[in-house]
């Protein structure tokens, strides 16, 4: 057996060779992503719960048809409480301790508001999911983004729906005391107004268990209509005690909020909730792309749910069209994703997103307001109504608007 | 507020005399060497109340300090301020409503006497362990979650009662064990910071279980079914039922008092719990075992008993009672590992205001705070404010009990447990 030769320099350069490629494949991959989501009260924590299961459908489905940049995604899920305090610590933390190079996710406006200033003063893209303050993109900052709908707008489609209804005289608003709830209750209240409606507004702090008192008030003000806009179990409690003072959505007509698209929770903690309204985001399940049928197929699986909430199509789409920038940007610098956004057309599971305002053309060009600023122009919204008692949210009633309509609403008395 | 000027003006002038009263009558009592201990409620009762009218006589005539002495000008006093506030504001619906205000009393007396019993439990771990157990809110949450999975989740179909006795059950095992693994070193000599010690170790627990909680079963709001449902009545008769008319999940009666099923039943086993609490400490040995440790311990332990198992057994019972609160309460509201932060903070305020260690204080403590939040909640004119505000009713009570008497409702001025023996 002839003698080999041991070349040691040679074998200590090979290794030094792949220790630094694997350093530098380290450094740079996994690529991070970040996800905001509320997964602690007082938060909404069914819908953190929802979104974060939908991001890590994104992180799996993305990674499946080769990553971003050759690298994997990694997406960071961090819990915001749905405070704002929180958000904001959350955002830095993403960004100083994590390395995520955007950001996806959020469902409190509170957690948008607080959090953006934060992302947008260290250069960090950031496409928020469902957080609707019109301020969000209003303030017209370089690294925010939004693919859900303004308040102002989604707020348009609440009154506009109780407005049209019959008999409606007096509104009762119940709203939470956030960037979402106190600028909605101002838009539905003067939506109505402009209607000759008119309405009385409660403000709550978000996390409320005990609405027995203001339950009175409201019964005490006899009104034709009661709009909800609380979020998490706080709507719930509302509504469940409302319906057990006789005012609840088979007493008088009710919209309550999104909380109640996620069946399971709304069933168990509203029993008496059937009849109620609800603004749900996307179109309906039955004009779904295919991608958004496979979505919800995987997402019914991993859950157990019957349906799949609008506000987890949304994170999914928020990590979706976070990954496609980065590779059209070719680099995770977040400048060249803000460039990359700016003309970005991601097929996602609500459509096609793009952005058609920001850095090119500012809205006022088109005499729209500074909120249209990195915000995606065409989130469908419907409204939809439990119409038996215990039905899955995805076979839910659409009955507003005429577009998307599967049924007439039922109106009590 | 049509006139608010009739109320601000009326406000102002009680404050105004409150405050001379406060400072004058215990000045006047410290000059001629008198109790002064209530001194300073009484003037301010007094100059509320009356004016220069009453503090005058008083401070001539120098009254010995009674109950009567502070609660007719209390009384008056209050009085005097919702006459300004009808004259003020008629069109509020607590002025003209007289149903609205007879629901809100029912409903702040129902919520009142469930916050009571929760302050129950804190205030007697206080007054035997001399510690406020930062758990206290977890025991509550604890209970409840008990209540849903063993009602929903591991036995469907298993009565609710029946899941009310296990929470209690295990809740108490639950504080028996904590207590005898963490808590004796604060009074066997084993550290030298016991009162930090029983604060830092009662956090550690309440993170524990409300993490253990969301590990185990998750965040999602849960909530258990209906205990009971009312039987369908309708008297005096089907067709005009002024008196009482039920549905499955609410009771009205007279026409004006609705109360719902879920707040109705557990009042009713709040005051059963209650009556039996207090059967157990006045009327058994172990109960008057319990009382004399919290009234001096030194001569509790001279007399035979074990001041160590009533340590055990008020921790245990303590954390009991947060949790039955909790178990009747999760038929009511949705539940969450962190649902018992707020109860937890509301039971602090009510234990200073009903004095620190006083179990009669307590309950009566729980009471006003749900009349006040009920009487805030519903004549606050704007009803932004009115709902944005209910956190804020009860510390203003707190507040002006704490400047008027430091020692609460019914408290003592030296509680006993293990303060300054350790």
């Amino acid at each position: 057996m002839g003698k080999i030769k041991i070349n040691i320099p040679r074998i200590l350069i090979t290794i030094l060779v792949i220790f630094v490629s694997i350093q530098a494949y380290a450094a740079n991959c996994p690529i991070k992503i970040g996800g905001l989501a509320p997964l602690s009260a007082p938060g909404s924590v069914t819908g953190g719960e929802a979104m974060r299961e939908a991001m890590l459908l994104a992180e799996r489905d993305i990674n499946a048809k080769g990553g971003v940049l050759g690298c994997d995604i990694d997406v960071v899920i961090t819990d915001t409480e749905g405070l704002p305090e929180k958000a904001a610590a959350m955002m830095q933390k993403l960004i100083t301790q994590d390395g995520v190079v955007a950001v996806g996710g959020g469902y409190h406006s509170s957690v948008g508001v607080a959090s953006k200033d934060v992302a947008n003063s260290r250069g960090i893209p950031v496409v928020f999911a469902e957080t609707w303050n019109d301020t969000i993109t209003g303030d017209m900052q370089k690294y925010i983004f939004r693919i859900a709908p303004l308040s102002s707008w989604a707020s348009g489609v609440i009154w506009k729906f109780a407005a049209q209804a019959p008999g409606v005289k007096s509104v009762v608003i119940v709203t939470e005391n956030t960037d979402y709830g106190i600028p909605a209750a101002e838009e539905c209240a003067k939506g109505l107004s402009s209607k000759g409606i008119s309405s009385v507004t409660f403000g709550v702090d978000i996390g409320t268990q005990d609405f027995a008192g203001i339950v009175e008030r409201v019964k005490a003000e006899r009104p034709d209509y009661t709009i909800v806009l609380l979020t998490g179990e706080a709507g719930y409690n509302y509504t469940q005690q409302a319906a057990d003072a006789g005012i609840g959505p088979q007493d008088i007509m009710f919209h309550a909020n999104q909380a109640g698209l996620e069946s399971k929770a709304w069933w168990e903690n509203v029993p008496d909730g059937n009849l109620a309204f609800m603004a749900r985001i996307g179109v309906p399940e039955t004009m779904y792309n295919e991608s958004a049928l496979k979505l919800a197929a995987d997402y019914k699986a991993n859950t157990g749910k019957d349906g799949i909430e609008s506000y987890a199509l949304e994170a999914y789409d928020s990590i979706g069209v976070i990954a496609q920038a980065i590779n059209e940007a070719g680099s995770t610098d977040g400048d060249a994703i803000v460039t990359a956004l700016e003309n970005i057309s991601h097929d996602g599971v609500l459509g096609r997103i793009y952005f058609p305002y920001g850095s090119k053309k500012s809205p006022s060009e088109d005499g729209k307001g500074s909120e249209w600023w990195h915000q995606w122009p065409d989130p469908a919204i419907t409204m939809v109504q439990y119409q038996k008692e215990g039905e899955p949210s995805n076979t839910m009633t659409i009955v507003y608007p005429e577009v998307y309509k599967t049924g007439d609403p039922i109106y009590v008395d | 507020m049509e006139y608010s000027a009739i109320f601000w003006w009326t406000a102002l002038w009680l404050i105004f005399w409150g405050v001379v009263g406060s400072i004058f009558t215990r000045r006047v009592y410290l000059r001629k060497d008198l109790d002064t201990s209530n001194s300073i409620l009484v003037g301010a009762m007094v100059g509320a109340a009356f004016g220069p009218i009453g503090l005058v006589p008083m401070w001539i005539k120098t009254p010995e300090i009674s109950r009567k002495l502070i609660l007719i000008p209390g009384f008056v006093a209050l009085g005097i301020i919702m006459l300004a506030f009808a004259l003020a504001d008629p069109e509020n619906n607590c002025v003209s409503n007289g149903s609205f205000v007879a629901s809100q009393i029912t409903n702040g007396l129902i919520i009142g006497i469930i916050y009571g019993l929760m302050a129950l439990g804190l205030t007697l771990i206080f007054s035997i362990l001399g510690i406020v157990s930062f758990s206290h809110g977890e025991f509550y949450m604890i209970g409840g979650m008990i209540v849903y999975y063993s009602t929903v989740v591991w036995f469907p179909g298993l009565h609710p009662v029946i899941g009310v006795l296990i929470a209690c059950l295990l809740t108490f095992l639950l504080g028996a064990i904590f207590e005898r693994l963490f808590l004796t070193p604060l009074y066997d000599g084993r550290i030298d910071r016991p009162v930090e010690y029983g604060i830092l170790i009662t956090f550690g627990l309440a993170f524990t279980l409300q993490y253990f909680v969301q590990a185990i079963g998750g965040s999602n709001p849960v909530k258990a079914k209906r205990f009971f449902d009312f039987p369908r009545i309708r008297l005096p008769d089907k067709e005009d039922p002024w008196l009482i008319k039920t549905s499955r999940g609410n009771m009205e009666l007279f026409d004006t008092v609705s109360i719902s099923n879920p707040r109705f039943v557990a009042s009713v086993i709040s005051i059963l719990v209650l009556l039996g609490l207090l059967y157990f400490l006045y009327r058994t040995w172990t109960g008057k075992a319990l009382r004399a440790v919290s009234q001096d311990r030194d001569a509790a332990t001279i007399a035979g008993i074990n001041p160590h198992h009533m340590n055990m057994l008020a921790f245990a019972l303590g954390g009991m009672i947060a949790a039955l609160s909790g178990a009747t309460l999760v038929q009511a509201f949705s539940w969450l590992p962190q649902v018992g932060m707020i109860p937890a903070m509301r039971s602090f305020v009510i234990v200073v205001l009903g004095g620190l260690g006083s179990l009669p204080g307590a309950f009566i403590g729980g009471i006003i705070i749900g009349l006040v939040e009920a009487a805030g909640t519903g004549c606050v004119p704007d009803p932004q404010k009115a709902s944005s505000y209910i956190p804020a009713y009860g510390m203003i009570v707190l507040t002006l009990m704490l400047l008027l008497r430091p020692t609460g409702l019914l408290g003592r001025r030296f509680a006993s447990g293990t303060h300054g023996k350790l």
